[in-house]
């Protein structure tokens, strides 16, 4: 067996397979409990990737593109496709392709291409703000500096929207030069795209209205009864700077006060329907973004989470599970037919979420997850999290453009004994159907491409595969298969880009334990099923998580761990597989599955966030990580324990989320003394500064920023790390013994070992 | 001999004098200054019974309504019948009661207001006390005589912006008057403001006194209007004063380019009623066209001749929407008064729109056709003086008259409450009214009646007031006594208010019949009580009704009744209406029979100032087309409009002299209007014109005819003593007046 290093491959591939070898048989390949899938990064930037200045040669039969493992036939000018096995030919322009004339796409260590495509039109994408106006002025205040900032970011060719909300929802005409300007709408009315069109005058359903009987008015000639609201309501950031900011500056707190007792009147659903029907009308298949900032609970219209009167509370991961809420489900829906609408015309919907209260982002994040805008949850308007994660989401390439991508469609091309189960991510289904499609689904399944709206380098997306060969139809162990991958998107500039990646693995003989192991990644994997958990704990009713991956986790260890039957001391897994469980143990005992201790807000949020972030980021959001800094050399990794903090010791703790520097009580002190201005202690300083460098390095790079806690031993802030710290000195090992399944919570990684050899030993 | 005849021309209009106990005429005129005492003598009669009353009619510098404040003990009045102390109460017991003078009660008279009484039984501080002496006072009234804080003025202003409305150029003028006016609007830095704007979409905007540009909030949903925000959509003029002058410096270029040409009037006003429902206040419409969006959208019902003479042609001439009427009814409950202006050339349904008027105390504005050049001065003139006359806020009326009789009808434009208390949510000195007096009782036991009006009103200055108007009345037994002390001036305005509101439920012709068959059987039944004359087969009639066969022929040559589909269109007639409704005597008796005068040849006092100020007018002319001499120019003004007519030969140095070079060789004088040259003709004959418009509410152009050219008709309707289409001139009506009085009834 070949130690793979999956790591490398993904660098060149954007590709993590849970497993890199596949049993040939269907039957086999059922019994390998990890699904076969694949973390997709479809923008992961590859080195050395060609940027191919024209069309991609497609398979008239299966429509997949010209790639390395393609056989071709260079005297006879045709190739066949790997998917399909259909015979191609050449296109008249590859005449004079042979061995040693390559197009790029055709060389072997090219397995990832991107083709310019150079017919669409360029247009800049649209950034439409919408402004949740029910807050105090200075936090107005607050909000207005930052879009001026942002403002700053935006090109100046990007058009640029506006429209804010409170009772009402003003949609503001940026064109119109006379005085301020804006169309008002009920707030506790969903008006559809096509009343909007009406009432606004745009689109193609701009046409009169009622007419009075005999009134015998006839239209004026030449009057315009179409136009695009492209002009009035949006406009490139160069045309209506003035006004905007005029508008930015007029900006005043909601003109409906709370009455006592009450909340805010706060109507969210209705603005960010408005918003959308506006862009939809005015920017279909053009990648934009709705950016919503909103200050508190939506508490009118449409998408409503709770009354404004004081006396109703936000709802609760309770209150859900009980059913016990009024709007809930209702507005759950609302955003779910937002999110189609956001995905029909390829826009993307971000919230900011500057609030103390939860603002609803367990309903909306619908229409985020479904068209991978951002989630970004601050406590106010000036906070660091919102300000640089709003800068960070507009930072620019080397060219000065945006790196955001847009309106990203992804297709996956199998063969013939591979399907495709579904995918998990920041997706729509296209609903392409076809040979490679399955039956089965896992997560949003029964197609073959999905819609990304909105991208990043770093979106990865899980791609869940079945093996549907019949054990009656052997393959030899050691033969390849293939997968394509082909992701056509906007770039901020407005160009159109097909990126294809293409890749093999072998086949196996899936009887062999050994052969199927050496090919597990066992990262890729935990990821995988932490996606797929999520997913079904969402979407399946009465799903127990729980028990699925307990049961899933015994079963994978009892077919591919080294073991006396019935003598859980022989127990033995081999290093792909040593720290899987591990990863099981702290995704049970993650955010994502124990909910209680969070709003569904926050749920919201960390799922979200889980459903987008490559293997290593999930990987740190299941399992922390923890460094420790001191004199004695550089930072090394500890263990997630409460036995790894010490007095002289420096933690720097990342859950993704939260990153801690925790200083031990020795350091503290020393700190406190003001050792580190002392140019005698040196070391002293460099110690201090090490850890804080690196959290900020770790903040720059994530989108939104994690929350830095700084915090002393013992200290109250010093909760954040202790939660997430296996709390090996308080187990109480003693009350296991029976069969059960389901594990006790807040056992210690040490306990839920012993547990998982008893179990899985057991034949 | 027709020249003969009873005129105007040589007997002006006078009241006839009662008593300086009784209200001034210019306030309160009955038809009949005596009553009678039963009913059947007052069917005999048969000519209408009843009152002008023009509450706040102007008055001359030092005759001004003496203003009570009775402080702290609070206004004097019955505590039975609630009549307000007035020159008719009697007091006893040495002055510590009073009886009241309609109901008879004693009343104790308050501490504060005790007065010994003289030998005479008359109060010793009589000659001090206004509301002892005079028939018309106004009381300071104290706090509750208030259901909420006096109100500020306010305006708003509610503007068609629609492509055709800014085709008209209304909507320049409109703003710049506006704006020019700001400064003179009544109510100080009390005074309230308020811009909605709208086509297809209601254009609201927020004049928050903190912006420098109002900020315009567009709502487009029109089935179920709402505001945009909940204030500063009506702001106090001083402190947003900047922001008001930008939006009306702006408003113009705003719409300027609009294609937009529906209008949504219904929704606009239902929005408008949101925002002026917590206050009142003067709503301004500014209408270019057919409502033709949302609720309140009309249809073009009004052209069809099909209709006239059957049983539908009077529904033109009323609303076809009840939504016209409910907002009305709405807008008066909540003080909100309303004036309509309109621009278009085409039908409107001013029978529709008017109705927000005519319910609310308000006033119709029609410039047919609008054009800058021909009705740009009127318009401007016309909504100057609408902004800035003294203003009676939040005001109901009640007449109050004595036992057995009762107001049977109230003609003029508010709401009624409460069966006899008139809403006026504002009233000017523009505005008049009449009533009917109806006997409850068969006989009257008293001899003598009183009648009260009560005014209760907020000034702009924000005090709360009571403007009391009271007159007694002789009981008689005798019919002669009746035609005596009749007043023709009343009678005609009453009976012209009775014969148009007939047209709202029957047809012209029917209306017209009215007239006719009032005047008929008045003379007859005189003629009746003069048996001594019967033989003698002349038309005879007391000296008092000897106007009352021309001005009635007048009446039914007016536009309001006159001819049928042909002869006036369904707007005019129904603006005619609106106009007639509001009219005080004077203005009634100008209108039906205007003023002739020759300007060419005038005598050298005449187009200046005479003794006591006033320009002096040359001699008034019948009516009549052979007084008119085809070598000489003549004015003629019916208070609404004016004429001046060139004859054939007049020596063309008059006409340059008056028109100016430039339009006395124009051949087409169809949009020309008399202006100031600087000559001494021209400024003789502008000052004659000028002195027509003064205390006038509306602003009448001058327009030229040429004798003999196809426009002439706008002239010839006016000479009421010639045969027209249908009509008969005034010797025909004399002769035939004569033969039908002489008929049995
Ligand atoms: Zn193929
Ligand atoms: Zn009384």
């Amino acid at each position: 067996t070949v130690i793979m290093d999956f790591q490398e491959m993904e660098e060149t591939e954007g590709l993590r397979f849970s497993w890199n070898a596949w049993p040939s048989s269907r039957i086999e390949a059922t019994r390998v409990v990890v699904p076969f899938g694949v973390v997709v990064t479809p923008l992961r930037p590859i080195p050395d990737m060609p940027l191919l200045p024209y069309e991609p040669v497609l398979c008239k039969g299966c429509r997949a593109a010209l790639n390395p493992y393609c056989r071709c036939d260079y005297q006879g000018k045709i190739w066949i496709c790997p998917f399909c096995y259909q015979r191609n030919h050449f296109p008249p322009n590859y005449s004079e392709v042979n061995e040693r004339n390559l197009p790029a796409e055709l060389y072997p260590n090219f397995t990832t291409v991107e083709y310019v495509i150079q017919h669409t039109p360029a247009s800049p994408p649209a950034f439409l703000l919408v402004v949740d106006t029910c807050q105090p002025e200075e936090d107005l205040q607050e909000l207005r500096t930052a879009l001026q900032q942002l403002l700053t970011l935006i090109p100046e060719s990007s058009l640029v929207g506006l429209v804010t909300y409170g009772t009402m929802v003003y949609i503001h005409e940026l064109g119109y030069i006379d005085c301020s300007k804006a169309y008002t709408f009920r707030g506790d009315k969903d008006i559809s795209a096509q009343q909007v069109q009406e009432l606004l005058r745009i689109g193609a359903s701009a046409a009169p209205q009622q007419r009075a009987s005999g009134g015998g008015l006839t239209l004026a000639p030449g009057s315009p009864k179409v136009s695009s609201g492209v002009g009035r309501f949006l406009l490139p950031l160069s045309e209506c700077e003035f006004t905007l900011q005029t508008a930015l500056e007029e900006l005043r707190s909601d003109p409906y006060p709370a009455k006592p007792g009450h909340r805010r009147t706060r109507a969210t659903g209705a603005a960010v329907s408005l918003a959308t029907a506006l862009m939809e009308t005015c920017m279909p298949g053009t990648g934009s973004r709705i950016m919503l900032f909103v200050a508190g609970p939506a508490t009118h219209g449409p998408g409503i989470i709770v009354d404004t009167d004081l006396a109703m509370s936000i709802r609760t991961h309770q209150d859900l599970v009980s059913e016990n809420t009024v709007y809930y489900r209702k507005s759950s829906k609302f955003y779910q037919g937002i999110s189609q609408r956001l995905v029909a015309s390829g826009h993307i919907f971000d919230v900011f979420a500057n609030s103390l209260d939860q603002v609803g982002l367990a309903e909306l994040r619908a229409a985020v997850d479904g068209t991978g805008g951002v989630m970004v949850m601050a406590e106010t308007n000036g906070h660091e999290i919102f300000r640089k994660s709003l800068q960070h989401l507009f930072q620019k390439d080397s060219e000065g453009n945006l790196v955001m991508s847009f309106n990203a469609t992804i297709e996956a091309t199998t063969t013939r004994e591979v399907k495709v189960t579904g995918a998990i991510g920041p997706v729509a289904s296209l609903r392409k159907k076809g040979p490679c499609v399955s039956e089965n689904e896992m997560g949003c399944g029964g197609t073959s491409a999905w819609k990304l709206c909105g991208l990043t380098p770093k979106t990865a997306v899980a791609v869940y595969y079945e093996v549907v060969n019949q054990h009656s139809n052997p393959i030899q162990a050691g033969q390849a298969f293939f997968l394509q991958f082909a992701t056509q998107y906007q770039t901020s500039a407005g160009q159109w880009r097909l990126r294809v990646t293409s890749t093999a693995r072998r086949w196996v003989d899936g009887s062999s334990p050994t052969d199927m192991a050496a090919g597990f990644d066992q990262e890729a994997a935990a990821v995988l099923m932490a996606r797929l958990a999520v997913w079904k704990a969402e979407n399946e009713d009465a799903f127990d998580v729980l028990r699925w991956l307990d049961r899933h986790l015994i079963r994978l260890a009892a077919k591919f761990a080294e073991y006396t039957p019935n003598d859980p001391s022989s127990f033995q897994l081999s290093s792909n597989f040593s720290i899987y469980p591990q990863f099981m143990f702290h995704l049970r005992r993650s955010q994502f599955l124990q909910v209680a201790n969070n709003t569904p807000d926050e749920t919201a949020f960390f799922r979200l966030m889980l459903n987008r972030e490559g293997v290593l980021g999930s990987l740190v959001m299941i399992q922390p990580t923890l460094l420790a800094y001191s004199f004695d050399g550089p930072p090394v990794p500890v263990l997630l324990d409460v036995s790894s903090i010490s007095p002289d010791r420096i933690l720097l703790f990342d859950s993704f989320f939260y990153v801690v520097v925790h200083y031990g009580s020795t350091i503290a002190q020393w700190r406190k003394l003001g050792y580190q201005s002392d140019p005698a202690h040196e070391n002293f300083r460099r110690l201090l500064e090490a850890p804080l460098s690196d959290a900020e390095a770790l903040l720059m790079e994530r989108l939104p920023l994690p929350r830095l806690v700084e915090c002393d031993q013992g200290k109250s802030q010093a909760r954040f790390l202790l939660a997430k710290l296996n709390p090996s000195s308080t187990h109480n090992s003693n009350q296991f013994g029976n069969s059960e399944v389901i594990f006790t919570d807040d056992v210690s990684l040490q306990v839920f070992t012993e547990h998982l050899q008893k179990l899985a030993v057991q034949s | 001999d027709p020249g003969a005849l009873p005129r105007p021309v040589d007997n002006p209009d006078k009241a006839p004098f009662t008593s300086v106990a009784n209200a001034d005429p210019r306030f309160v005129r009955l038809t009949c200054n005596v009553i009678p005492n039963s009913q059947s003598l007052r069917n005999r009669w048969q000519l209408p019974l009843g009152a002008v009353i023009h509450p706040l009619a102007p008055t001359p510098p030092g005759e001004e309504v003496p203003v009570v404040n009775f402080g702290a003990s609070g206004i004097v009045r019955c505590r039975r019948c609630r009549t307000y102390v007035n020159p008719y109460v009697a007091f006893t017991d040495g002055g510590r009661r009073w009886r009241c003078n309609v109901c008879g009660l004693l009343n104790e008279v308050p501490a504060d207001y005790f007065c010994v009484l003289d030998q005479n039984g008359r109060r010793r501080d009589l000659e001090e006390r206004p509301e002892l002496c005079r028939g018309s006072v106004e009381f300071v009234a104290p706090a509750e005589y208030m259901v909420r804080p006096p109100m500020p003025p306010a305006f708003f202003f509610l503007i068609d912006v629609s492509a055709t409305a800014v085709a008209t150029g209304m909507l320049q003028i409109a703003a710049d008057t506006i704006k020019a006016c700001l400064d003179r609007l009544p109510g100080d830095s009390r005074t309230q403001i308020g811009f909605l704007a709208f086509d297809s979409a209601l254009h609201f905007f927020s004049l928050k006194a903190s912006l420098t540009q109002p900020q315009m909030m567009v709502v487009a949903e029109l089935d179920d209007p709402f505001l945009p925000m909940p204030d500063d959509l009506l702001v106090n003029l001083s402190e947003s004063r900047d922001v008001v002058d930008a939006l009306l410096e702006s408003l113009p270029s705003m719409f300027q380019s609009n294609a937009n040409i529906e209008s949504a009037l219904g929704p606009a006003l239902k929005a408008t009623y949101l925002i002026m429902s917590q206050l009142g206040g003067k709503l301004l419409i500014f209408q270019s066209q057919l409502p033709s969006l949302g609720i309140g959208r009309l249809r073009l019902r009004g052209d069809d001749p099909r209709v006239y003479n059957t049983d539908r042609e009077m529904q033109l001439r009323v609303t076809d929407d009840p939504f016209y009427k409910q907002m009305a009814a709405e807008c008066s409950r909540v003080q909100i008064s309303v004036n309509v202006y309109t621009f278009s050339a085409q039908y409107t349904d001013l029978a529709s729109l008017g109705t927000l008027s005519k319910y609310t105390g308000g006033q119709v504005y029609y410039y047919p056709g609008f054009t800058p050049a021909v009705h740009g001065e009127k318009f401007r003139k016309e909504l100057t003086r609408d902004l800035t006359r003294e203003t009676a806020w939040e005001a109901v009326m009640r007449i109050r008259c004595g036992k057995g009789l009762r107001i049977s009808n109230f003609h003029g434009h508010f709401f009624i409450r409460s069966t006899d208390l008139l809403a006026l949510p504002a009233v000017d000195c523009d505005k008049g009214f009449a009533i009917q007096i109806a006997h409850e009782d068969t006989l009257l036991a008293t001899q003598t009646v009183y009648f009260q009006c009560a005014l209760l009103y907020t000034s702009s200055s924000g005090e709360r007031r009571i403007r009391v108007h009271t007159v007694a009345s002789a009981v008689v037994g005798d019919l002669a006594e009746m035609y005596r002390s009749c007043d023709s001036g009343a009678i005609v305005n009453l009976l012209s208010k009775i014969a148009i509101e007939k047209t709202m439920t029957a047809k012209l012709e029917e209306a017209r019949a009215l007239v006719q068959q009032k005047c008929v059987a008045g003379l007859r039944e005189y003629r009746n009580c003069h048996t001594q004359h019967r033989l003698t087969g002349r038309l005879i009639y007391p000296e008092t009704l000897k106007l009352l066969p021309i001005y009635s022929l007048a009446l039914m040559k007016c536009m309001a009744l006159r001819g049928g589909f042909q002869e006036v269109s369904a707007d005019e007639r129904c603006a005619a209406v609106y106009e007639m409704m509001n009219m005080p005597i004077d203005r009634m008796l100008r209108y039906l029979y205007p003023l002739l005068v020759r300007v060419d040849d005038m005598s050298p006092e005449c187009g200046r100032p005479g003794k006591d100020g006033k320009v002096v007018l040359p001699p008034p002319l019948p009516l009549a087309m052979d007084r008119l001499d085809p070598r000489g120019a003549y004015l003629l003004d019916d208070g609404l409009h004016s004429v001046l007519w060139l004859g054939k030969v007049l020596p063309p140095d008059f006409t340059a002299q008056v028109l100016g070079p430039a339009l006395a060789s124009t051949a087409d004088l169809s949009n020309a209007l008399v202006r100031p040259q600087a000559n001494d003709v021209s400024k003789r004959v502008v000052a004659i014109l000028d002195a027509l418009r003064e205390e006038n509410s509306v602003y009448q152009e001058c327009v030229i005819v040429r004798q003999g050219e196809m426009r002439e008709h706008i002239i010839l309707s006016s000479l009421v003593e010639d045969r027209g289409p249908g009509s008969l001139s005034y010797v025909d009506w004399i002769v035939q007046v004569h033969r039908m009085a002489q008929q049995k009834a």
